[in-house]
Protein backbone atom coordinates (compact mmCIF):
# COMPACT_ATOMS: atom_id res chain seq x y z
CA UNK A 1 0.00 0.00 0.00
CA UNK A 2 2.62 2.44 1.10
CA UNK A 3 5.05 1.55 -1.98
CA UNK A 4 1.78 1.95 -4.23
CA UNK A 5 1.18 5.47 -2.82
CA UNK A 6 4.88 6.64 -3.23
CA UNK A 7 5.04 5.45 -6.94
CA UNK A 8 1.94 7.29 -7.83
CA UNK A 9 3.06 10.80 -5.48
CA UNK A 10 6.28 10.39 -7.39
CA UNK A 11 5.12 9.65 -10.61
CA UNK A 12 2.79 12.85 -10.64
CA UNK A 13 0.22 10.32 -11.10
CA UNK A 14 -1.42 11.89 -8.26
CA UNK A 15 -1.01 15.64 -6.40
CA UNK A 16 -2.39 14.35 -3.18
CA UNK A 17 -3.31 11.37 -1.49
CA UNK A 18 -6.07 10.82 0.83
CA UNK A 19 -5.49 8.36 3.82
CA UNK A 20 -5.38 7.50 7.15
CA UNK A 21 -2.67 7.86 9.88
CA UNK A 22 -2.51 6.78 13.30
CA UNK A 23 -2.57 9.98 15.43
CA UNK A 24 -2.18 9.19 19.50
CA UNK A 25 -4.43 6.18 18.99
CA UNK A 26 -7.13 8.11 16.87
CA UNK A 27 -7.15 6.78 13.26
CA UNK A 28 -7.71 10.01 11.44
CA UNK A 29 -7.53 11.14 7.74
CA UNK A 30 -4.62 12.54 6.45
CA UNK A 31 -3.48 13.99 3.58
CA UNK A 32 -0.04 12.75 2.12
CA UNK A 33 1.95 14.84 -0.76
CA UNK A 34 4.92 14.33 -2.63
CA UNK A 35 6.52 17.29 -0.80
CA UNK A 36 6.49 15.14 2.53
CA UNK A 37 7.15 11.44 1.20
CA UNK A 38 8.87 10.26 4.71
CA UNK A 39 4.93 10.82 5.94
CA UNK A 40 4.18 7.37 4.08
CA UNK A 41 5.13 5.46 6.16
CA UNK A 42 2.37 6.27 9.30
CA UNK A 43 -0.19 5.60 6.19
CA UNK A 44 -2.97 2.53 7.10
CA UNK A 45 -6.40 1.40 6.60
CA UNK A 46 -9.01 2.94 8.78
CA UNK A 47 -11.19 1.01 10.68
CA UNK A 48 -13.02 4.07 11.91
CA UNK A 49 -14.78 5.19 9.21
CA UNK A 50 -14.95 8.74 7.85
CA UNK A 51 -16.44 9.60 4.18
CA UNK A 52 -12.93 10.56 2.75
CA UNK A 53 -15.09 11.22 -0.91
CA UNK A 54 -16.68 14.14 1.25
CA UNK A 55 -13.40 15.48 1.67
CA UNK A 56 -12.16 14.94 -1.96
CA UNK A 57 -15.07 16.71 -3.29
CA UNK A 58 -14.75 19.37 -0.56
CA UNK A 59 -10.78 19.66 -2.05
CA UNK A 60 -12.11 19.27 -5.83
CA UNK A 61 -14.99 22.07 -5.71
CA UNK A 62 -11.97 24.82 -4.96
CA UNK A 63 -9.21 23.10 -6.85
CA UNK A 64 -10.78 20.95 -9.73
CA UNK A 65 -7.67 20.69 -11.55
CA UNK A 66 -5.91 18.41 -8.71
CA UNK A 67 -5.99 14.96 -9.24
CA UNK A 68 -6.79 12.81 -5.64
CA UNK A 69 -6.01 9.48 -5.08
CA UNK A 70 -8.36 7.96 -2.13
CA UNK A 71 -8.09 5.23 0.21
CA UNK A 72 -11.33 3.15 -0.55
CA UNK A 73 -11.68 1.07 3.20
CA UNK A 74 -14.98 -0.08 2.21
CA UNK A 75 -17.37 -1.20 -0.12
CA UNK A 76 -19.39 1.78 0.31
CA UNK A 77 -16.88 4.50 -0.72
CA UNK A 78 -16.65 3.19 -4.17
CA UNK A 79 -20.47 3.31 -4.89
CA UNK A 80 -20.76 6.70 -3.07
CA UNK A 81 -18.24 7.80 -5.72
CA UNK A 82 -20.20 6.13 -8.34
CA UNK A 83 -23.12 8.36 -7.18
CA UNK A 84 -20.71 11.48 -6.97
CA UNK A 85 -19.75 10.97 -10.42
CA UNK A 86 -23.20 10.14 -11.56
CA UNK A 87 -24.33 13.41 -10.37
CA UNK A 88 -20.70 15.60 -11.74
CA UNK A 89 -19.54 16.33 -8.47
CA UNK A 90 -16.77 14.25 -9.04
CA UNK A 91 -14.73 13.43 -11.97
CA UNK A 92 -13.44 10.14 -12.51
CA UNK A 93 -10.62 10.92 -14.23
CA UNK A 94 -9.02 12.90 -11.35
CA UNK A 95 -10.19 10.49 -8.74
CA UNK A 96 -7.44 7.77 -8.09
CA UNK A 97 -8.58 4.85 -6.03
CA UNK A 98 -6.35 2.04 -3.72
CA UNK A 99 -8.88 -0.73 -3.09
CA UNK A 100 -8.20 -1.38 0.71
CA UNK A 101 -11.64 -3.24 1.33
CA UNK A 102 -10.50 -6.58 1.36
CA UNK A 103 -8.11 -5.87 4.63
CA UNK A 104 -10.38 -4.20 6.28
CA UNK A 105 -12.88 -6.19 8.36
CA UNK A 106 -16.05 -5.95 7.05
CA UNK A 107 -19.23 -8.09 7.24
CA UNK A 108 -20.67 -9.28 3.78
CA UNK A 109 -24.04 -7.87 4.55
CA UNK A 110 -22.65 -3.81 4.60
CA UNK A 111 -24.03 -4.17 8.33
CA UNK A 112 -21.02 -3.70 10.79
CA UNK A 113 -20.63 -3.31 14.31
CA UNK A 114 -18.41 -1.22 15.60
CA UNK A 115 -16.49 -2.41 18.55
CA UNK A 116 -15.47 0.43 20.35
CA UNK A 117 -19.55 2.06 20.36
CA UNK A 118 -21.92 0.79 23.21
CA UNK A 119 -25.13 0.10 21.15
CA UNK A 120 -27.93 2.36 21.65
CA UNK A 121 -31.32 2.45 20.50
CA UNK A 122 -32.35 0.25 17.96
CA UNK A 123 -30.40 -2.31 16.66
CA UNK A 124 -28.08 -1.45 14.17
CA UNK A 125 -28.79 -4.51 11.60
CA UNK A 126 -32.52 -4.19 11.30
CA UNK A 127 -33.94 -4.58 7.84
CA UNK A 128 -37.35 -3.38 6.63
CA UNK A 129 -38.47 -7.13 6.21
CA UNK A 130 -37.79 -7.65 9.97
CA UNK A 131 -40.58 -4.99 10.93
CA UNK A 132 -43.20 -7.03 8.68
CA UNK A 133 -44.29 -8.37 12.22
CA UNK A 134 -45.50 -5.53 13.52
CA UNK A 135 -48.70 -4.33 12.36
CA UNK A 136 -48.92 -0.58 11.44
CA UNK A 137 -50.96 0.62 14.52
CA UNK A 138 -47.37 -0.21 16.47
CA UNK A 139 -45.08 1.04 13.70
CA UNK A 140 -46.70 4.47 13.09
CA UNK A 141 -46.39 6.30 16.83
CA UNK A 142 -43.43 4.42 16.94
CA UNK A 143 -41.41 6.23 13.71
CA UNK A 144 -43.13 9.44 15.99
CA UNK A 145 -41.75 8.82 18.96
CA UNK A 146 -38.14 7.35 16.87
CA UNK A 147 -38.47 11.24 14.88
CA UNK A 148 -39.37 13.34 18.32
CA UNK A 149 -36.05 12.72 19.83
CA UNK A 150 -34.23 14.60 17.12
CA UNK A 151 -32.12 17.71 18.75
CA UNK A 152 -31.80 18.69 14.51
CA UNK A 153 -28.29 19.02 14.82
CA UNK A 154 -28.03 18.17 10.99
CA UNK A 155 -25.13 15.99 11.64
CA UNK A 156 -27.33 13.42 9.11
CA UNK A 157 -26.95 15.68 6.41
CA UNK A 158 -23.36 16.99 7.11
CA UNK A 159 -22.05 13.37 7.18
CA UNK A 160 -23.35 12.14 4.34
CA UNK A 161 -21.08 11.12 1.39
CA UNK A 162 -23.96 12.18 -1.29
CA UNK A 163 -25.53 15.26 0.12
CA UNK A 164 -24.25 17.76 -1.61
CA UNK A 165 -26.37 20.15 -3.10
CA UNK A 166 -25.71 24.43 -2.46
CA UNK A 167 -29.34 24.79 -1.24
CA UNK A 168 -30.53 22.55 1.57
CA UNK A 169 -34.50 21.81 1.55
CA UNK A 170 -33.95 21.17 5.08
CA UNK A 171 -32.88 24.53 5.94
CA UNK A 172 -35.34 26.09 3.19
CA UNK A 173 -38.38 27.89 5.67
CA UNK A 174 -41.02 27.10 3.82
CA UNK A 175 -40.62 23.71 3.46
CA UNK A 176 -39.78 23.02 7.20
CA UNK A 177 -40.50 25.99 9.40
CA UNK A 178 -37.28 27.25 11.56
CA UNK A 179 -37.16 27.89 15.30
CA UNK A 180 -38.83 24.84 16.71
CA UNK A 181 -37.38 21.98 18.24
CA UNK A 182 -37.63 18.76 17.76
CA UNK A 183 -38.16 20.00 13.91
CA UNK A 184 -41.86 19.53 12.48
CA UNK A 185 -42.35 16.04 13.06
CA UNK A 186 -42.18 13.83 10.76
CA UNK A 187 -41.52 16.30 7.48
CA UNK A 188 -38.16 17.31 8.48
CA UNK A 189 -37.32 13.22 8.74
CA UNK A 190 -39.26 12.63 5.51
CA UNK A 191 -38.16 15.14 3.53
CA UNK A 192 -34.63 14.07 3.41
CA UNK A 193 -35.99 10.51 3.31
CA UNK A 194 -37.16 11.21 0.00
CA UNK A 195 -34.03 13.21 -1.25
CA UNK A 196 -32.02 9.54 -0.18
CA UNK A 197 -33.98 8.14 -3.18
CA UNK A 198 -31.52 7.00 -5.47
CA UNK A 199 -28.84 8.71 -3.53
CA UNK A 200 -28.68 6.81 -0.29
CA UNK A 201 -25.63 3.66 -0.54
CA UNK A 202 -25.98 3.14 2.76
CA UNK A 203 -23.19 3.40 4.37
CA UNK A 204 -24.76 3.88 7.70
CA UNK A 205 -22.22 7.51 8.56
CA UNK A 206 -26.16 9.32 9.24
CA UNK A 207 -27.52 6.55 11.98
CA UNK A 208 -23.88 6.90 13.70
CA UNK A 209 -23.39 10.78 13.66
CA UNK A 210 -27.06 10.75 15.18
CA UNK A 211 -27.24 12.19 18.64
CA UNK A 212 -30.54 10.57 19.28
CA UNK A 213 -30.06 6.86 17.93
CA UNK A 214 -32.91 7.86 15.03
CA UNK A 215 -32.86 4.45 13.51
CA UNK A 216 -31.96 6.68 9.73
CA UNK A 217 -30.63 3.69 8.34
CA UNK A 218 -33.74 1.75 8.57
CA UNK A 219 -35.70 4.49 7.03
CA UNK A 220 -33.35 4.80 4.03
CA UNK A 221 -32.95 1.03 3.78
CA UNK A 222 -36.71 1.32 3.17
CA UNK A 223 -36.44 4.51 0.50
CA UNK A 224 -33.76 2.50 -1.07
CA UNK A 225 -35.13 -0.88 -1.20
CA UNK A 226 -38.74 1.14 -3.09
CA UNK A 227 -36.59 2.45 -5.56
CA UNK A 228 -35.09 -1.06 -6.24
CA UNK A 229 -38.17 -2.95 -6.64
CA UNK A 230 -40.24 -0.10 -8.43
CA UNK A 231 -37.43 1.32 -10.65
CA UNK A 232 -34.94 -1.34 -10.84
CA UNK A 233 -32.59 1.49 -10.02
CA UNK A 234 -29.88 0.14 -8.09
CA UNK A 235 -28.17 3.47 -6.36
CA UNK A 236 -24.51 3.28 -6.14
CA UNK A 237 -23.97 0.45 -9.33
CA UNK A 238 -26.17 1.88 -11.90
CA UNK A 239 -23.63 4.39 -13.80
CA UNK A 240 -26.53 6.37 -14.98
CA UNK A 241 -28.73 9.33 -12.85
CA UNK A 242 -31.62 7.90 -10.69
CA UNK A 243 -34.89 8.50 -12.07
CA UNK A 244 -35.64 10.84 -9.64
CA UNK A 245 -33.93 13.71 -11.78
CA UNK A 246 -36.86 15.14 -12.55
CA UNK A 247 -35.18 18.45 -14.06
CA UNK A 248 -33.87 16.14 -16.75
CA UNK A 249 -31.01 14.26 -17.92
CA UNK A 250 -28.78 16.96 -18.22
CA UNK A 251 -29.28 18.46 -14.02
CA UNK A 252 -26.03 19.13 -12.81
CA UNK A 253 -25.98 20.28 -8.91
CA UNK A 254 -23.93 22.99 -8.29
CA UNK A 255 -21.36 21.79 -5.71
CA UNK A 256 -21.20 24.12 -2.89
CA UNK A 257 -18.34 26.96 -3.01
CA UNK A 258 -15.21 25.66 -0.97
CA UNK A 259 -15.01 29.21 1.27
CA UNK A 260 -18.85 28.77 2.96
CA UNK B 1 -2.24 22.69 -2.38
CA UNK B 2 -1.97 20.93 1.56
CA UNK B 3 -4.75 20.16 3.76
CA UNK B 4 -4.58 18.78 6.91
CA UNK B 5 -7.02 17.14 9.79
CA UNK B 6 -6.83 18.72 13.28
CA UNK B 7 -8.24 17.05 16.15
CA UNK B 8 -9.35 18.97 19.07
CA UNK B 9 -11.66 19.57 21.55
CA UNK B 10 -15.22 21.40 20.72
CA UNK B 11 -15.09 24.79 22.84
CA UNK B 12 -18.83 25.52 22.99
CA UNK B 13 -19.24 23.56 26.61
CA UNK B 14 -18.37 21.27 29.45
CA UNK B 15 -18.41 18.41 27.70
CA UNK B 16 -15.69 18.00 25.53
CA UNK B 17 -16.60 16.76 22.70
CA UNK B 18 -13.95 15.31 20.08
CA UNK B 19 -13.37 17.10 16.57
CA UNK B 20 -11.89 16.84 13.41
CA UNK B 21 -10.90 20.16 11.98
CA UNK B 22 -10.73 20.18 8.39
CA UNK B 23 -8.07 22.47 7.22
CA UNK B 24 -7.43 23.92 3.33
CA UNK B 25 -4.54 25.73 2.79
CA UNK B 26 -4.21 27.17 5.77
CA UNK B 27 -8.55 28.03 5.78
CA UNK B 28 -10.46 26.23 8.42
CA UNK B 29 -13.25 24.70 5.77
CA UNK B 30 -15.04 22.30 7.75
CA UNK B 31 -15.48 20.43 11.46
CA UNK B 32 -16.44 16.47 11.68
CA UNK B 33 -16.62 14.33 14.93
CA UNK B 34 -13.88 12.67 15.71
CA UNK B 35 -14.80 8.87 15.22
CA UNK B 36 -12.64 7.35 18.02
CA UNK B 37 -13.83 9.73 20.93
CA UNK B 38 -14.76 7.92 23.83
CA UNK B 39 -16.49 10.90 25.08
CA UNK B 40 -18.86 11.80 22.01
CA UNK B 41 -18.09 8.67 19.68
CA UNK B 42 -18.57 10.11 16.62
CA UNK B 43 -21.49 12.50 17.45
CA UNK B 44 -22.04 16.46 17.80
CA UNK B 45 -24.97 18.92 18.17
CA UNK B 46 -25.00 21.73 15.97
CA UNK B 47 -23.26 24.50 17.36
CA UNK B 48 -20.24 21.69 17.19
CA UNK B 49 -20.87 20.82 14.09
CA UNK B 50 -20.68 24.90 13.08
CA UNK B 51 -17.65 25.42 14.94
CA UNK B 52 -15.39 26.38 12.22
CA UNK B 53 -17.80 29.07 11.10
CA UNK B 54 -16.89 31.44 14.23
CA UNK B 55 -13.34 31.43 13.74
CA UNK B 56 -13.80 33.09 10.15
CA UNK B 57 -17.08 34.87 11.16
CA UNK B 58 -16.24 38.71 10.13
CA UNK B 59 -17.95 40.00 13.48
CA UNK B 60 -15.18 37.96 15.25
CA UNK B 61 -13.35 40.51 17.93
CA UNK B 62 -9.50 40.51 17.21
CA UNK B 63 -8.95 43.63 19.39
CA UNK B 64 -9.94 44.89 22.46
CA UNK B 65 -12.53 47.01 23.27
CA UNK B 66 -13.15 50.03 26.05
CA UNK B 67 -16.35 51.57 26.91
CA UNK B 68 -16.23 55.12 26.73
CA UNK B 69 -19.42 57.66 26.48
CA UNK B 70 -21.46 54.92 26.19
CA UNK B 71 -19.81 53.38 23.28
CA UNK B 72 -17.26 50.72 22.69
CA UNK B 73 -13.57 51.68 21.19
CA UNK B 74 -11.01 49.95 19.59
CA UNK B 75 -8.01 50.00 21.49
CA UNK B 76 -4.71 48.17 22.19
CA UNK B 77 -4.20 45.34 24.30
CA UNK B 78 -1.65 47.08 26.70
CA UNK B 79 -3.78 50.17 26.88
CA UNK B 80 -7.12 47.96 27.97
CA UNK B 81 -4.70 45.96 30.42
CA UNK B 82 -3.66 49.15 31.95
CA UNK B 83 -7.40 50.99 31.81
CA UNK B 84 -8.62 47.43 34.12
CA UNK B 85 -5.86 47.59 36.25
CA UNK B 86 -5.97 51.21 37.13
CA UNK B 87 -9.92 51.14 37.58
CA UNK B 88 -10.09 47.68 39.49
CA UNK B 89 -7.68 49.60 41.87
CA UNK B 90 -10.01 52.35 42.40
CA UNK B 91 -13.33 49.96 42.93
CA UNK B 92 -10.93 48.05 45.53
CA UNK B 93 -9.72 50.84 47.12
CA UNK B 94 -13.68 52.49 47.34
CA UNK B 95 -15.43 49.59 47.91
CA UNK B 96 -13.13 47.03 49.02
CA UNK B 97 -12.53 43.09 47.36
CA UNK B 98 -15.80 41.63 47.37
CA UNK B 99 -17.39 44.25 45.40
CA UNK B 100 -15.55 42.60 42.83
CA UNK B 101 -16.68 39.23 41.32
CA UNK B 102 -14.56 36.86 38.60
CA UNK B 103 -16.98 34.84 36.19
CA UNK B 104 -14.72 31.67 34.39
CA UNK B 105 -16.11 29.47 31.83
CA UNK B 106 -17.10 25.95 30.62
CA UNK B 107 -15.60 26.98 27.39
CA UNK B 108 -11.93 27.20 28.58
CA UNK B 109 -9.42 24.75 29.88
CA UNK B 110 -9.14 23.83 33.11
CA UNK B 111 -5.42 25.68 33.70
CA UNK B 112 -7.13 28.59 32.80
CA UNK B 113 -9.95 28.52 35.19
CA UNK B 114 -7.34 27.73 37.83
CA UNK B 115 -5.70 31.03 36.96
CA UNK B 116 -8.89 32.89 37.10
CA UNK B 117 -9.41 31.89 40.51
CA UNK B 118 -5.78 32.50 41.51
CA UNK B 119 -6.54 35.80 40.15
CA UNK B 120 -9.80 36.55 42.09
CA UNK B 121 -8.18 34.70 45.54
CA UNK B 122 -4.62 36.07 44.80
CA UNK B 123 -4.95 39.53 43.72
CA UNK B 124 -8.23 40.98 43.94
CA UNK B 125 -8.94 39.12 47.37
CA UNK B 126 -12.18 38.04 46.99
CA UNK B 127 -14.21 34.81 46.79
CA UNK B 128 -16.73 35.35 44.38
CA UNK B 129 -15.56 33.12 41.66
CA UNK B 130 -18.14 31.43 39.84
CA UNK B 131 -19.10 29.38 36.70
CA UNK B 132 -21.17 29.20 33.66
CA UNK B 133 -21.35 25.54 34.06
CA UNK B 134 -22.11 25.98 37.96
CA UNK B 135 -26.42 25.99 36.70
Amino acid sequence: MQAQVTRWLKDGKIDIFIGYKNFDGHIIPHCFTSDKLDEIKDLQSGQEHYALEKVATKIAAGYPDLTIGLLLARKCNQQALNVLYVWNQLDPERIEILDDSNNTTESDAKVEELPFKEEKGLSKTLLPADLEEHSQAELFPRWMYEFSKCIKCYGCRNICPVCFCKECSLEHKELIGPGMLPPEVPIFHLVRATHMAGRCIDCGLCEEACPADIPLRLLYRKVGEIVSDLFAYETGDSLEQSPFSVLGDKVVLEPKPINE
Amino acid sequence: MFCKFVPSVCPYCGTGCGVLLEVVEGKLIGTLPLKSHPVNEGKLCIKGWNMHEHVNSFLRLKQPLIKMFGRFVKTEWNEAIDYTAERFKEIIEEHGPDSVGVLVSAKTTNEENYLGQKFARAVIGTNNVDHCARL
